[in-house]
């Protein structure tokens, strides 16, 4: 039989769940609630021969007995039951022609490195594989699609609010905190998920080349362990960041070469820090802490990239916004904005008169005087000039000035001028929870907010290095 | 240029030897300092006069390992006089030491002068295929870890990105007024040790450390081929 695309797994007509179990609480419980909720045509199918009816819906007794099509089949059963399935699986395509997508949930694999262990993936995979089928795992946490509303993990609510961001993690649990994280303050909005854990199949290399061509995907945020073949990681990244930009965080950062060496260069010549070369090679964004992992992710999804490295610091908080333009400088490759007399002039005639503007150059101190009107007049003068190419704004919003009414002036000072002429905002609110509601007002306007103001200076030369990496590439800046 | 390496890894050899390494670098465009393999003390003395001095010579028999225990090694020779002293000298010395050795002649080598000192390498990684690394040269690399690896082959631009990203390259720009190091040379170089290394087979691992820079090119003092020998 052909082999099935990977476009199976986003978009199937239904999916069966291997394993589905009535117990609360158990995981093969909450993937069939969260297939179910999420479901749009509402074909999902438990199977588990001990129950008639899960979750409200009709429970079967094999995989062969469904008499509706099944796109992608999850397995969620023992790591012993689930070469039993694998049969089933290549029975039903070669007499129905569906079930082409698998994402095996299970445990109990080539991860546990015993002799048996590995034996029972490799046959379970060869029989699948034998049909055209493709596999995503064993040992994940399979798919996410929150457009199609496909979602065979555990993990992963599905109140998770739709964006650009495609994650591909070869961990679970790293991919869906991702998200944890970031569901309070609304700070991501993802399209597709995918964990791939031990990769029998499809890995990561093949999963990032289809989400090049996947129109919904903005953004790519991967978490790398490794691949057998990082040539072929890097030569098919590189026509993805011509594209759209990824963002990696690679473990194993301290690992050191295990080459014999001949030769200096050998010795010094850990896998890290060829893929860290590699990296800036292909246009990948590295980013070294999670923190920073997380944010640039969803920085690129929601604001244009910048189109020099010109950056000006708007803030009615001192010392913390020194601290931002020290971490903003210390790589060199952002600097801050020159402005031009006219810019300080007209920003100084909407400021009160105690702002501090251009001192340094590039640098705002509009004081704790401030309205909502001249944090909205303030950023339109800054919006217009072409001489900045990005802005971080600073602030610990002061008692006299309303959530809503911030948010507002911000809103409206970075839309004043049109769309082609934007740039990225990000807005620094450092009062913790305290300014909880302000952050959600701006993130769901699709302003990004921080907590840190360092953080936002490093999240902000991560865009410029992407910037850079399109200029020196031939690639001309999308907004 | 095949033939060299097939040759010295049918031959055993771990490490190209190093008339031929200048040879295949000669092949790739990447300077070397004048070297040359001489029979005679006048010889010697002509080819000495020739390069410019000061002048390095080393005893030149596959029997002989340890050079310098031999007194196989003379360093700082800064004329003709001195030269024509130093082989009589040298070949006294090592025929008493080493009487059973079969001496093929004698390598006669400018010694450079000071400049900047990078290194350049390259090898084979299992993952990633041909690599190629630069950075700060010396025999302190593994201390300071000033280098920047890129998957071979790279293009003039990448070179040059690669060499940006150092801390050396402060010093290959000058500083206090230092004339700045020919960074055009070194980058072509790079791009060359790249086509090097991925259109070679025979080639295990490259070491070029160091390759000093002046204001008018790089040369590259120590050149290490480690040859696939599986």
């Amino acid at each position: 039989m052909n082999e099935a695309s990977i476009n199976a797994f986003f978009t199937p007509r239904g999916v069966a769940i291997i394993g589905a179990s009535a117990r609360q609480g158990s995981p093969s419980n909450q993937i069939l609630k969260y297939s179910k909720e999420m479901s749009l045509t509402g074909n999902v199918f438990p199977v588990n021969p001990t129950a008639k009816e899960i979750e409200g819906l009709k429970c079967y007794g094999s995989l062969l007995e469904i008499p509706e099509t099944v796109d992608l089949v999850v397995i969620s059963v023992g790591a012993s039951k689930a070469l039993n399935v694998a049969y089933e699986i290549k029975e039903r395509r070669e007499a129905v022609g569906d079930a082409g997508a698998v994402a095996i949930v299970s445990a109990g694999f080539k991860e546990l490195g015993t002799e048996e262990a590995i034996a029972l993936q490799d046959e379970m995979i060869a029989t699948i594989k034998s049909c055209g089928a493709r596999v995503i795992g064993p040992n994940c946490q399979g798919v996410v699609d929150i457009y199609n509303g496909i979602n065979t993990t555990f993990s992963v609510p599905p109140v998770t609010l739709k964006g650009g961001l495609t994650i591909i993690s070869q961990s679970g649990a790293f991919a869906t905190s991702y998200l944890r994280w970031a569901k309070d303050h609304k700070l991501v909005g993802i399209n597709k998920f995918v964990t791939l854990g031990n990769m029998a199949d499809v890995d990561v290399t093949e999963t990032l080349a289809f989400m090049a061509d996947d129109e919904r995907t903005k953004v790519i945020a991967m978490y790398l362990e490794g691949t057998t073949d990082a040539r072929k990681l890097m030569d098919v990244a590189k026509s993805v960041t011509s594209k759209k930009p990824i963002v990696a965080i690679k473990a194993g950062r301290t690992a050191a070469g295990s080459n014999v060496a001949h030769s200096h260069t050998a010795s010094i010549a850990g896998d890290d820090n060829i893929y860290d070369g590699a990296f800036k090679q292909v246009g990948i964004i590295r980013a070294n802490t999670i923190a920073e992992f997380y944010h640039t992710g969803r920085v690129f999804d929601k604001m244009p990239i910048p189109k020099g490295n010109r950056i000006c610091i708007l803030t009615v908080v001192g010392g913390p916004s020194t601290i931002c333009v020290d971490a903003l400088t210390e790589t060199g490759e952002a600097q801050l904005a020159h402005f031009s007399d006219e810019l300080v002039t007209s920003v100084q005639a909407v400021l009160s008169g105690n702002a501090n503007v251009g001192n340094p150059d590039g640098y705002i101190d509009m004081t704790a005087s401030i309205t909502p009107v001249m944090h909205k007049d303030a950023l339109a003068l800054l919006m217009a000039d072409d001489s900045i190419d990005g802005i971080i704004f600073i602030t610990t919003p002061p008692g006299f000035i309303g959530s809503e009414d911030l948010a507002k002036a911000i809103e409206e000072g970075y839309n004043a001028v049109p769309e082609e002429k934007r740039k990225p905002l990000f807005s620094v609110l450092m009062a913790g929870n305290a300014v909880g509601d302000c952050r959600v007002m701006l993130e769901e306007k699709g302003f990004p907010t921080f907590e840190y103001p360092d953080e936002a200076a490093r999240v902000m030369i991560n865009m410029i290095r992407y910037s850079n990496y399109l200029k020196h590439n031939g690639v001309d800046e999308r907004m | 240029m095949k033939a060299i390496f097939q040759e010295n890894i049918q031959k055993g050899n771990v490490i190209l030897p190093e008339l031929d390494a200048h040879k295949v670098c000669e092949a790739f465009g990447i300077d070397c300092p004048p070297t040359k393999l001489v029979t005679t003390r006048e010889a010697c003395v002509e080819a000495g006069n020739q390069m410019g001095y000061p002048v390095v010579i080393k005893i030149f028999s596959k029997q002989i390992i340890h050079k310098s225990d031999a007194g196989g090694v003379i360093v700082g020779i800064q004329n003709a006089e001195a030269l024509s002293e130093s082989y009589d000298c040298m070949m006294q010395t090592v025929a008493e030491r080493c009487p059973d050795a079969i001496i093929e002649g004698v390598v006669i080598q400018k010694m450079m002068s000071k400049g900047i000192e990078v290194v350049v390498g390259a090898l084979k990684n299992e993952q990633f295929g041909p690599v190629i690394m630069f950075g700060m040269g010396g025999i302190y690399i593994e201390v300071f870890k000033d280098v920047a690896f890129r998957l071979a082959p790279i293009t003039v631009d990448e070179a040059k990105r690669m060499i940006e990203e150092t801390k050396i390259y402060e010093l290959l720009k000058g500083v206090r007024g230092e004339k700045a190091s020919d960074i055009d040379a070194l980058a072509a170089m790079l791009v060359n040790v790249g086509k090097l290394i991925a259109t070679h087979d025979e080639i295990r691992e490259i070491d070029f450390n160091p390759i000093i820079c002046y204001p008018d090119g790089c040369v590259a003092v120590d050149a290490r081929f480690v040859l696939n020998t599986q």
